[in-house]
């Protein structure tokens, strides 16, 4: 009986415990990589792989999540073959137009293989010289975007919201002895529109609602893009910049 | 007593666990289900299904004004308490789903009847289409996806919501909408609209709200909004925060359930400066 109370005790206690266990990252060419397999093997194909660094380089993360209906969790946006092929989904570019076409490509995308656009990634890189970092692709994408050597479009049909709000919020860390957290809307609204993440994932109530690491960590908030596509939180000072090393 | 220690202790992690939830992406509704509500006031108790209701099947032809004001239609779901009844005496749906009605196309099929048919059972699952669970047959389900497809295609595009935007459908003209009803409707002459006029934004750097009376009035006349959703006191007594909006107040009461989403900030938010 002391014992299981002692094991609650440890659960309850663990939250915080468990805020600094950051989940293993995948090798810097395969971050962001998913492998998508809502109904492929289902139906007799081999999931399909989708490398958001690829498509990142050319659109904003607004225009796939926000004008094409992509949602923010794979395997719950609805892809089928027949969207696909009326426009929707990936067929509003891949249409043989903008990006390759369905017809005889089929293992371009459905292929399985999470790391089947390394090749390409080296070469990116090489040829485009973009700022390197120390975590996730190893890219800087804010800084390539700021100094203009990628240029991802906004939106494809629909404009975007171009709003110019570039308030800095300081936000109180949990733990007096860390820093606080320096959030840019700049850096943000350069790759999504209001809409990703208001009123959603951040109720833009001034007080009362306190974005924990404990949350962060398990996808809330700012987890829900910077644990699987954005930097990864393995760099705490990207965040709180007043920390030491 | 250590038993129930525990129990307490077990049930007070989960229900941390359930109210710590939060700020999580929501499944964003598609296009053609925008403005979709299920009603269930009375329907699985009489022992029907519930009613699928579109807003935008409606809204292509009649004015918000007329159901919401003339024929009285609540703003929430299942508050207006619809029964079959009320329905067969030409109220609610039976104002014009009465098989008397046209509007332009063809006779509009009667809304409910105590009397019926196994051939009028068609007619029960036109509005009586949704499962206990909530759930439309498959095939239900894509008839009304490729109606308003079809619909959809013929209209201005817009972001969010309906992805149409109904506004200019109408100011275009490619929307005739019927704001008045034979025997149900009272004609008043017409009101002059109050220039447009700016909201300032609470926070720096937001642009400014530039509210269209003119815009609101051709469908919505006076009486949707005034006093209700808005007192109408002074211009700048009241305040309005985006949380309030967001939680279905003042202009939440239809954007982002009928009208555009209100995460479309620059709808509204025009004036930068």
């Amino acid at each position: 009986m002391r014992l299981l109370l002692l094991v609650l005790l440890l659960l309850t206690v663990s939250p915080a415990g468990a805020n600094f266990n950051l989940p293993p990252l995948p090798p810097r060419d395969e971050y962001g990589n998913i492998l998508i397999n809502r109904t492929s093997t289902e139906n007799g194909q081999q999931p399909v792989s989708f490398s958001h660094w690829l498509h990142r380089t050319r659109y904003t993360c607004r225009v796939c999540h926000g004008e094409l209906d992509f949602q923010m969790k794979v395997n719950t946006t609805e892809i089928t073959e027949r969207a696909n092929r009326t426009g929707k989904f990936c067929g509003a570019c891949h249409n043989g137009k903008i990006a390759f076409r369905h017809n005889g490509n089929c293992d371009k995308c459905h292929n399985g293989d999470i790391a089947y656009s390394t090749r390409r990634f080296e070469e990116f890189l090489l040829h485009d010289a973009l700022p390197m970092t120390a975590t996730g692709n190893g890219v800087d994408w804010d800084e390539g975007v700021r100094r203009k050597i990628i240029r991802p479009l906004s939106y494809l049909k629909k404009k975007s919201q171009d709003m110019n709000f570039d308030k800095e919020l300081i936000l109180e860390a949990e733990m007096t002895i860390i820093p606080p957290a320096v959030f840019p809307h700049k850096s943000h609204s350069a790759w999504l529109d209001c809409d990703n993440c208001h009123p959603d994932l951040f109720n833009i109530q001034k007080k009362g609602t306190h974005f924990s690491m404990a949350e962060i960590l398990k996808g809330s908030y700012c987890g829900a893009c910077h644990l699987s596509v954005a930097f990864p939180m393995d760099e705490c000072r990207k965040c709180h910049p007043g920390m030491r090393e | 007593m250590k038993r129930i220690f525990a129990v307490a202790v077990i049930l007070l992690c989960f229900a941390g666990v359930a109210f710590s939830a939060g700020g999580v992406k929501k499944k964003k509704i598609p296009e053609p289900e925008y403005g979709n509500l299920v009603i269930d006031a009375n329907s699985l108790k009489a022992g029907v299904n519930p009613v699928m209701f579109e807003h935008w099947v409606h809204r292509k032809m009649f004015t918000c004004r007329v159901c919401h004001v003339d024929i009285g239609f609540a703003m929430k779901a299942n508050e207006g308490g619809i029964r079959a009844a009320d329905n067969m005496k030409g109220y609610y749906c039976g104002a014009c789903h009465n098989g008397r009605s046209s509007f332009g196309g063809g006779v509009l099929f009667a809304a409910c009847s105590d009397q019926f048919s196994k051939e009028d059972m068609k007619r029960c699952i036109r509005c009586h289409s949704v499962d206990k669970v909530a759930i439309e047959k498959e095939s239900r389900h894509e008839q009304r996806e490729k109606a308003f497809r079809e619909f959809a295609g013929r209209m201005p595009k817009e972001r969010g919501g309906n992805g149409i935007n109904w506004e200019k459908a109408e100011d275009d003209g490619a929307l005739k909408l019927i704001d008045y009803v034979e025997g149900v409707s009272t004609k008043r002459p017409p009101m002059s609209n109050q220039k447009d006029f700016t909201i300032g934004a609470k926070v720096d750097g937001v642009p400014e709200i530039i509210f269209s009376h003119k815009k609101h009035t051709v469908w919505n006349g006076c009486e949707l909004c005034h006093p209700d959703i808005f007192v109408g006191v002074k211009k700048g007594t009241e305040k309005y925060s985006m949380i309030d909006l967001f939680a279905g107040k003042y202009c939440g009461a239809c954007h982002g359930k009928v009208a555009f989403p209100q995460s479309d900030c620059r709808r509204c938010h025009t004036k930068q400066v």
